[in-house]
Formats: C-alpha cells, sequence, structure tokens
C-alpha cells in the first residue's frame, strides 16, 4: 500500500477528480485502510463544498450599482 | 561530413562503444552530432531501451518497424541505416527488397502486418490514431506492454528521420535503392489532409493503455520531474507499463532540454511550442505553454506562438529559429543545407543549430507518443489554439466536448462587439461591460487588498483605468483576463502606498512550504446544515480573509469565482501547476480554520 506522504503527493489531484483509473485505486485502498487520510479528506472534500457553495463576497446590486453610475458619470463629463 | 561541423571524440565514448556493441558499427548520424555530445548520449539512451531485449517485441520486428517508416518518409539516410542493421540481423536481401517494396507482400504473418500498418499510420500522421486503432491491435492477440513498444519504436522512428534530414549524414554503407515500383508516400505528414471522420475518432478518450501506479518516492526519475516541472505530466504517468523505457526517456529529455549552454530553457520550449503547434498537438502545446508561463513569459506571448509565433515580440532571430524548427519538423520535404546557412547567417553558432534539431526531434517523438498513447491532457490549450485547429480540419485531444466550444464562441462574439464598441468611445458598451464584469474585478480586489470596503473603494479607480486603457487591449487574452489585470494593478497600486505591502508574484511563501493538515478530527456528515446561509457565508469570508494573499487570490477566482484551474492560472500569469499547489494549500488553510466548527464534538470517532 502507498504511504501517507504517497497519498498527500496526490490528494490535491483527487480532490479536484483528475487523477487516472489506477492512481484513484490506489488512493482509495489507502484511504480504506488510513484513518488520517480518511478524516482528511473527508473534511477538505467537505470545505471545498462549504466554500464553492457559499456565495461568499459578493457584491449586492444596491452596492455595485452606484458605483458604476458614479464612474459614468464622471466619464460622461470627461467625454462632454 | 553532414551538414555541420564534427569533432572527434575518444575511442571509448560510452555511447559510441554500445552503437558498435548494438549495431557492429556507429551510424554517420551520430558522428553528426559529435558538437555536443550530451545530444548522443541521449539518444543513446533512448535507442538503448527501445533496443531492449527483455520487450515484447522481438529486434528484428523493431527494425522491421524502423525501416518500414524510413522508407515511407523516404528516408534514403535511415533506409540504408536499418536496411543494413537487418541483413546484419540475419534477413535477406530479397526479404528487404519485399519490406521496402510493399509491405504487403512481404511474407509477413498477419498480426505482424497489422502492426506495421499502425505504425505508418502513427508515424503519418498522429491525429488520425483512436482508440479503434488500439482495438484492433488486441484483437490480433497484442498486449498493452507490447502496443505500448510499438508506439515507442514509432516514435524512436520519427525522432531519427527528423534528425537525419536535419543533419544530412552520408549513408553508412552505400545507398540502398527503392524499389521504382513503390508508389511515392505522402511525404510532408502535416499536410496530409485527414478525412473528416477524424474528427469523430478523436472523441474516444484515451489513454489507450493502463499505466500502473508510480509514485516519486519508489521511481527515482518521477522525483526528479516533480522537481523541474513542479508536477508530474501525464505524459509520463501514462508510460509506466514500462518504466526502464520511461526512464531512459526522461534522461534523454533531461540531456536535451535542461542544460542552458547553447540555447536556453526559454527558447527549447518554444521551439517544443512552435513544432506541436505546427503538428497540431493540442496536448503538447497546452504543456509547452504551461512551461513558458512557469519560465516567467506572459501567457498571452505563449498563446501566440502556439497561434502564429510571426506575430509574437520574440526577436527577428528567435522567430527565424522557430521557422527553421517548425519547417524541420512538420515539412520535410522542403527542407535543405540552405536552411542551415541561414541560421548560421543570423548569427547562430553550430552548437546552437544542432541543439534546435535534436529539440525538434524529441518534440515529434514526443507528439507520435503522446498521439499514440491517447494520452490525456494536463492543461486546456489557449482557445485561439483550438480554434485554429478546428478551422484547419484537424484532430484535437479530447478535452473539448462537441457543442460547448459554438456556445462560447458566441459568448465571446457579443462581447468582441462589446469591447470594440467600448474602445471606439461608446459609453453604454462600456458600461454592459463593467456591470457584466463587476463580480469579478471585486473579487479580485478582495482578495489582494484583504478588505471588503478597501476592494469597494478601488472599483471606481479600477473602472477609470478599464476606460482609460481600453484601447491597448489587442484581443490576444480574454478580456476578462485583462480586467483582471488591470484590477491587480490598481490594488497594487493602493497597498504600495499602504504600509503593508507584499508582493504576490513571490514564489510560494517558503515557510508554508511543508504545510501539513494538522487537525485531525472528523467533521459532522452534513456540516451545512449546523448554521444558516449567512452564517456560513461570515464564516467562510473571515477564513478567507484570514489566508495569507498569494492563497487567497488563488481560492478566489477558483472557488469563490469558480473559474477553471486554468483559467485562473492564466488570469494571474502563473503555471497550472503552482495554481494547484497554492489552491491545496488554501484550502487545507481553509479546512483548518473551519474544522473547530465542523468537527465532531467527541473525539476519536472514526467515520
Amino acid at each position: 500500500m502507498i504511504t501517507c506522504e504517497e497519498f498527500f503527493a496526490e490528494f490535491g489531484d483527487y480532490l479536484e477528480n483528475q487523477v487516472s483509473p489506477e492512481v484513484r485505486k490506489e488512493l482509495e485502498l489507502h484511504l480504506s485502510q488510513c484513518r488520517a487520510c480518511r478524516v482528511l479528506y473527508d473534511s477538505s472534500r467537505k470545505t471545498v463544498k462549504i466554500v464553492t457553495e457559499s456565495s461568499s463576497f459578493e457584491l449586492p446590486e444596491s452596492v455595485s450599482g452606484p458605483i458604476i453610475d458614479r464612474v459614468m458619470a464622471k466619464l460622461r463629463t470627461g467625454q462632454s | 561530413m553532414s551538414f555541420l561541423g564534427e569533432v572527434r571524440l575518444e575511442e571509448e565514448f560510452g555511447p559510441f562503444a554500445a552503437f558498435q556493441e548494438a549495431l557492429g558499427f556507429v551510424p554517420n548520424l551520430l558522428y553528426a552530432q559529435t558538437l555536443l555530445p550530451r545530444v548522443i548520449e541521449a539518444q543513446a539512451k533512448l535507442e538503448s531501451a527501445v533496443r531492449s531485449q527483455g520487450g515484447a517485441i522481438s529486434r528484428v520486428h523493431k527494425e522491421r518497424i524502423l525501416l518500414s517508416i524510413a522508407a515511407d518518409r523516404h528516408d534514403m539516410y535511415c533506409v540504408a541505416l536499418e536496411s543494413k542493421v537487418l541483413s546484419l540481423l540475419g534477413m535477406s536481401e530479397g526479404q528487404i527488397d519485399d519490406l521496402l517494396n510493399d509491405y504487403h507482400r512481404a511474407d509477413f504473418p498477419l498480426a505482424d502486418l497489422a502492426l506495421l500498418q499502425f505504425c505508418l499510420k502513427l508515424s503519418r500522421y498522429p491525429p488520425s490514431v483512436c482508440s479503434e486503432d488500439i482495438e484492433a491491435l488486441r484483437a490480433c492477440g497484442f498486449e498493452d506492454k507490447l502496443i505500448l513498444e510499438a508506439v515507442v519504436v514509432t516514435a524512436l522512428a520519427v525522432y531519427r528521420c527528423t534528425l537525419s534530414v536535419g543533419l544530412g549524414p552520408e549513408v553508412d554503407f552505400g545507398p540502398r535503392k527503392l524499389p521504382s515500383t513503390r508508389i511515392a508516400p505522402p511525404r510532408d505528414v502535416a499536410l496530409h489532409i485527414p478525412s473528416p471522420g477524424i474528427h469523430e475518432a478523436a472523441r474516444n478518450k484515451g489513454p489507450y493503455v493502463p499505466a500502473p501506479y508510480l509514485s516519486s518516492k519508489t521511481f527515482g526519475p518521477f522525483a526528479i520531474v516533480q522537481k523541474s516541472h513542479g508536477f508530474i505530466p501525464n505524459f509520463f504517468r501514462a508510460q509506466t507499463l514500462r518504466p526502464d523505457l520511461l526512464e531512459a526517456e526522461l534522461e534523454a529529455v533531461g540531456r536535451i532540454l535542461l542544460p542552458e549552454d547553447v540555447l536556453t530553457r526559454v527558447q527549447k520550449e518554444c521551439i517544443l511550442l512552435a513544432v506541436s503547434a505546427a503538428n497540431l498537438n493540442s496536448y503538447c502545446v497546452a504543456m509547452h505553454c504551461n512551461l513558458l508561463r512557469g519560465l516567467g513569459m506572459p501567457s498571452e506571448e505563449g498563446d501566440q506562438i502556439a497561434v502564429d509565433h510571426h506575430e509574437s515580440n520574440l526577436s527577428e532571430s528567435d522567430r527565424a529559429l522557430l521557422d527553421f524548427a517548425v519547417k524541420l519538423g512538420t515539412r520535410v520535404s522542403e527542407f535543405s543545407r540552405k536552411d542551415v546557412v541561414k541560421l548560421q547567417t543570423l548569427g547562430f553558432t553550430e552548437e546552437q543549430i544542432l541543439e534546435c534539431e535534436v529539440v525538434t526531434a524529441l518534440n515529434n517523438f514526443a507528439n507520435t507518443l503522446q498521439m499514440g498513447l491517447g494520452i490525456e491532457p494536463d492543461f486546456e490549450p489557449p482557445p485561439d489554439f483550438e480554434n485554429k485547429v478546428h478551422l484547419s480540419g484537424g484532430a484535437h485531444t479530447p478535452i473539448q466536448a462537441g457543442g460547448v466550444v459554438h456556445l462560447v464562441d458566441t459568448l465571446q462574439d457579443t462581447e468582441a462587439g462589446l469591447v470594440a464598441q467600448a474602445q471606439s468611445g461608446k459609453l453604454e458598451a462600456f458600461e454592459e461591460l463593467a456591470r457584466h464584469h463587476g463580480q469579478l474585478i471585486y473579487r479580485t480586489l478582495t482578495a489582494i487588498l484583504g478588505n471588503p470596503a478597501d476592494a469597494q473603494d478601488a472599483m471606481q479607480d479600477t473602472l477609470l483605468s478599464v476606460f482609460k486603457h481600453i484601447e491597448r487591449f489587442q484581443g490576444r487574452s480574454k478580456f476578462s483576463t485583462w480586467l483582471v489585470s488591470i484590477a491587480r494593478n490598481t490594488a497594487f497600486q493602493r497597498l504600495r502606498r499602504g504600509k503593508h505591502f507584499e508582493s504576490l508574484d513571490e514564489a510560494v511563501c517558503n515557510e508554508e512550504r511543508d504545510f501539513r493538515p494538522r487537525q485531525v478530527r472528523a467533521w459532522q456528515d452534513n456540516p451545512e446544515e449546523l448554521y444558516s446561509k449567512s452564517e456560513m457565508r461570515q464564516l467562510v469570508e473571515r477564513g478567507i480573509l484570514a489566508l495569507p494573499p498569494n492563497y487567497r487570490v488563488v481560492v478566489m477566482l477558483r472557488d469563490i469565482q469558480q473559474l477553471s484551474t486554468d483559467e485562473v492560472a492564466r488570469q494571474l500569469g502563473l503555471s497550472v501547476p503552482a495554481v494547484k499547489t497554492r489552491l491545496l494549500r488554501g484550502r487545507l488553510m481553509l479546512r483548518e480554520w473551519l474544522s473547530p466548527h465542523f468537527a465532531n464534538r467527541v473525539k476519536g470517532i472514526a467515520q
């Protein structure tokens, strides 16, 4: 079985679902035998899900609208 | 004598001794490379690994493949060489003539003919190879290892033929005529127009042969690639069925590409990029675009070389070097000694010309191998290059599913129209662009400034700057990429005015190099149900703002703005592997940050 270090070397691509079937097999075998890596994988997967679904740093129209309006006003006066 | 100078090497020069032992003589093709002994070492490594006895294909069969390909390309040097080798191996003159005349009529078993046919197809027009060809070989009873070997032998034949055209060595034992009845084959592989069916074929995904897992811990050569590339490309991973061949290839690559004593690494990567592009090899184009970005070349410049290097910002002499390489790599019949002389008059040394030819040969080796094994892309190629491939009717790597491309095209066309209007001063068009991309600009600013209030403040400056400079946008990158670069500049200016300036372009922070996760408590099953949507959002936002800036920007663009890894790399001018490293570390830091909120309350419960 591969070591935790070897597992970690592929970990980023595994999270992104970008490993070949052969590598996946090795990683899954490791996961089935190693609690620490299983916890790492499970919580990392959940982290990515939480972060991507969080709609963080969305700029509401109520904020972006006036900013763009101000820019456009400046440009119009500059142009005329 | 060949086109370039030759020098005497010691009798006991290792690679020569190896050729002496394997063939009974040292081919002139090798003497023609004596200006750079390390490239002879590279070729010797490849050849001895391919010839090794332990393989699935017998020595005679391999030499037959090499001869057939040489004859198919009308490479008279290689034809003479291989004929001699085969006769030394005991093949009769009549049999050799049969093979040269028409291999179909040679008295070979059907399976052997099928294998030869496959190799010829791969050598003539690599993009035409598809999974059906591999299935046909399997139906003949050939195993994966043998198929891999056949692809590598073909790639070696292409390597040698490229070199023999570029170096023009004298034949070793007098010429061997091709029988006059032979029908002249197309000599220029790239000009061979693919049939319409090829597009369909290319959709059948590779990789064609299985690749057992090898780690860089147990397989030394991978550790070296990991160091030099920052990751292990699928190109190498796909060949793990034969670690010995792989090791030889990596040694050859190391001897040809890594030293900077003759051409620079950037020049060599440009050659690989330009010739791969001319061969319509999307896999290798994407690879070399990324490697060039890692070497500090702006992404638009690499993309431009892929589309047409004449329009790039390279120096005149470097463009001539690429012209030379592309001609040698794809338009063999036009190549002559004059091309060598032309480079000399531009000031290139014989060593540089030799290295350029070897790099071109290595490129064709790699292009052939990638197509022959259907190796899956590591990265997306530049969109403009894909359009070019599309238009030329060639096949491309399977990364693009049909249909999606057109939608993107239409969107980009609409945007291109708006950009053009904005460039001619139409404010309505500019306003639409600003509203459309506001979110991306805001998030980029927040990620760099580390503070949403400052980002809102900086937004106005950014948009004004975009309008002021919009004429400078030349359409060589995506408009959004250009916007991100303006937003970054605006943010950096602000930071410089403040005290805490930290360059984002620094290499990955050292103190983080050995970042390892510490939290080992398992998380609850449905963490997203523990908090309200707005609580979750606040938690994530605080976590992201707490990240070091390098990681913050990458996580912001990838996970929050949800761009692809390739796009993030392009927008930040980083290589994809660099983005991946930062993304993983950023995510792991966020995981540490979120852990106290989502971990199981009771310690030690395994999932």
